[in-house]
């Protein structure tokens, strides 16, 4: 699929030219590879070309853009570990500097059986095109990871710079008549070919600094946005649920809201639905939707991946009950210790006698007490706080966890 | 409450301010306080609560977690400001939303306690009532946070009751009941227990939850910088 502004994808086999510009032109890689390859070996315009548009054509990031709750909750922009950019890079770098070492070796056997090779211009070509070589990749590196402290890679970039340096000097000493022009043309050349060298290295870094100071600009704008919603939208919509009357639609709308809203501005790192609490909440905002009731739910302890289905669906047809008999306010809490799982669902309704079970509650006890007996557990149905209302309290004991249970920070 | 010994008599009515940067929050507040709760005045700003404080001298303060003005602080700002002066005046602690993040900030400032905007205007005036007694107000979701933060769920127990690290097993019993929605009275009768005695467990642990060192309270503060 053609795309809109030329890019080199993130996974490449040498720079992602190729492939960028057969992704950016709608034209099959293979046959962008070919003709490359064909223009390299008519006298290295394909090389050119490529490094050309290697140095020119951005690289795409990975398109993750921040996250508005990485914005929200301070901390929590810990550095996201960047894709490896150089996953499937075939050693470019060290084939070339082997084919620079064969050839320097081979003009050098050749010119000692007597063959006329210019020995002269040939070794420092190989010093310059290595240094070259070095030089970019090291500088490519260094850009990659230039927020590490990376001096080791800064020494070796210098490094490969005065490898060019030496190599075009090397051109203008052998000469065998030096005089003040050699040396200005040497001066001016080693300047010249330092320049190409960093160019390139140069211009990515300008572009990175923009990119960044966009994305910058993009997170403070977000962050502004939140910040308004939560003083204006979230406090209109508290104030709201304060007024109306307990269970009536507005409350309901606006507490509905208020959470939606809540969910996508604060969902701190986004809980594993394996979780028992984020069950619960999750089912919690189910059962506001359809009744006239707030579920509250509280839930603590550390998470646990091997908790049994059934301690939910018994949870949840409490919850129901309460919600669908008592309305108000339900409450629930979740207690998941290393031991047992423990978890109350508490409302203040009319309450009633588990022992006087009319036959159409039949199913309730079923789906409860049954439940929680299958898996092992108990389920007791009693009053509530201060008498009033119902209290289903599940316990579930768990023998020892599959694995330790992760110690809370 | 008017029972109660502590109450200030009927006729000097309890003073309150209201401290909320919106003003449409404040009216709605204010017209559902009950008769006998004074409002002596309203504030939008860190600056102008401390201000207000100081000139007026409530019992309780309403005060709202998010805040503009002062140097960034909000609400805890405003009682590290205005607090030291004033002894004799609460602050309640109002939040948008109960988290944690919210809450544990105010309360280790030296809120008393703290109540959700969507409260009922009962349970407004109620939780006032009760800090301007000296009495502490858990929401169930602090209640539930305290028993985490403190290692109850790991059965981590206060051998001795001084000891600030920890909960006694009694305070867990009271912080449970709680975080399952019981009032003080009810978790009184559930415990076969006082009142009175519920409410010192309560300010007990409110107290340990203000001072205590544990790592998972002091790591958290200083994440964002209150030590």
């Amino acid at each position: 699929m053609p795309t809109a502004t030329m890019s080199r994808p993130a996974l490449r086999v040498v720079g992602g030219v190729c492939g960028g510009f057969a992704a950016h032109t709608g034209l099959p890689v293979g046959a962008v590879r070919l003709a490359t390859a064909v223009l390299a070996v008519c006298g290295g315009a394909g090389v050119l070309l490529y490094a050309w548009l290697w140095a020119t054509t951005p690289s795409q990031g990975p398109a993750t853009p921040t996250s508005l709750r990485a914005v929200l909750t301070r901390p929590a922009a810990e550095a996201e570990a960047a894709p490896d950019e150089h996953a499937r890079r075939a050693p470019v770098v060290e084939i070339l500097l082997g084919i620079a070492l064969l050839t320097a070796g081979g003009a050098m056997v050749a010119s000692r059986l007597g063959a006329d090779v210019p020995l002269a211009f040939i070794v420092p070509a190989i010093v310059v095109a290595t240094g070259a070589a070095l030089a970019w990749r090291q500088l490519d590196a260094l850009r990659n990871v230039r927020a590490a402290g990376s001096s080791a890679l800064v020494v070796r970039a210098l490094g490969a710079l005065v490898l060019v340096v030496l190599g075009i000097l090397l051109f203008f000493t052998s000469s065998t008549h030096p005089n003040v022009w050699t040396v200005l043309t040497a001066a001016t050349a080693v300047l010249l070919g330092v320049a190409v060298v960093v160019a390139p290295w140069v211009v990515r870094l300008v572009r990175d600094l923009a990119e960044e100071r966009a994305a910058r600009v993009r997170d403070v704008e977000r962050a502004e946005i939140a910040a308004h919603l939560h003083d204006s939208v979230l406090q209109t919509l508290a104030l709201i649920q304060q007024r109306a009357e307990p269970g009536s639609d507005a409350a309901r709308l606006a507490r509905a809201q208020e959470r939606e809203l809540r969910s996508w501005l604060f969902a701190e790192q986004a809980e594993p639905t394996a979780d028992l609490g984020a069950q619960l909440r999750a089912t919690a905002v189910e059962i506001e939707t359809e009744y006239p009731a707030q579920v509250e739910v509280i839930a603590i302890g550390p998470a646990r991946a091997d908790l049994p289905e059934g301690i939910v669906a018994a949870a949840r047809e409490a919850m129901l009950n309460a919600a669908r008999h008592a309305g108000g306010t339900v409450r629930v809490y979740a207690e998941t210790a290393h031991d047992r799982v423990e978890v109350t669902i508490g409302d203040r309704g009319p309450g009633f006698d588990p022992a006087a079970v009319p036959e159409g509650r039949y199913g309730v006890r079923e789906s409860i007490v049954g439940r929680m007996q299958r898996i092992g557990g108990t389920a007791t149905i009693a009053p509530g706080p201060g008498r009033t209302g119902t209290e289903v309290r599940l316990v579930l004991p768990l023998t020892a966890p599959d694995r330790p249970t992760e110690e809370r920070p | 409450m008017t029972d109660d010994p502590t109450a200030q008599p009927q006729a000097a009515p309890l003073t309150v301010a209201i401290v909320d940067d919106h003003s449409i929050f404040r009216a709605g507040v204010r017209a559902g306080l009950p008769p006998r709760l004074l409002v002596v005045g309203e504030a939008a700003t860190v600056d102008e609560a401390v201000d207000l404080v100081a000139a007026t001298r409530p019992r309780v303060v309403l005060l709202d977690v998010h805040l503009p003005g002062g140097a960034g602080g909000g609400g805890a700002e405003v009682i590290a400001r205005a607090a030291p002066g004033h002894t004799d005046t609460r602050f309640l602690a109002l939040s948008v939303s109960d988290a944690a993040d919210d809450v544990v900030r105010v309360i280790r400032a030296g809120a008393r306690g703290y109540i959700t905007k969507s409260s009922s205007e009962a349970d407004v005036a109620e939780a006032i009532d009760r800090v301007a007694e000296g009495d502490a107000v858990f929401s169930p979701r602090l209640a539930g946070f305290v028993l985490d933060a403190f290692g109850a769920v790991s059965g981590e127990t206060a051998q001795v009751d001084t000891e600030l690290d920890r909960l006694s097993a009694r305070e867990q019993e009271v912080m449970r009941l709680i975080a399952r929605g019981y009032a003080y009275k009810e978790v009184a009768t559930d415990l076969f227990i006082s009142v009175k005695t519920v409410e010192t467990h309560v300010s007990k642990v409110l107290r340990k939850l203000q001072l205590s060192n544990r790592h998972e309270l002091t790591a958290w503060a200083l994440q964002r910088k209150l030590l």
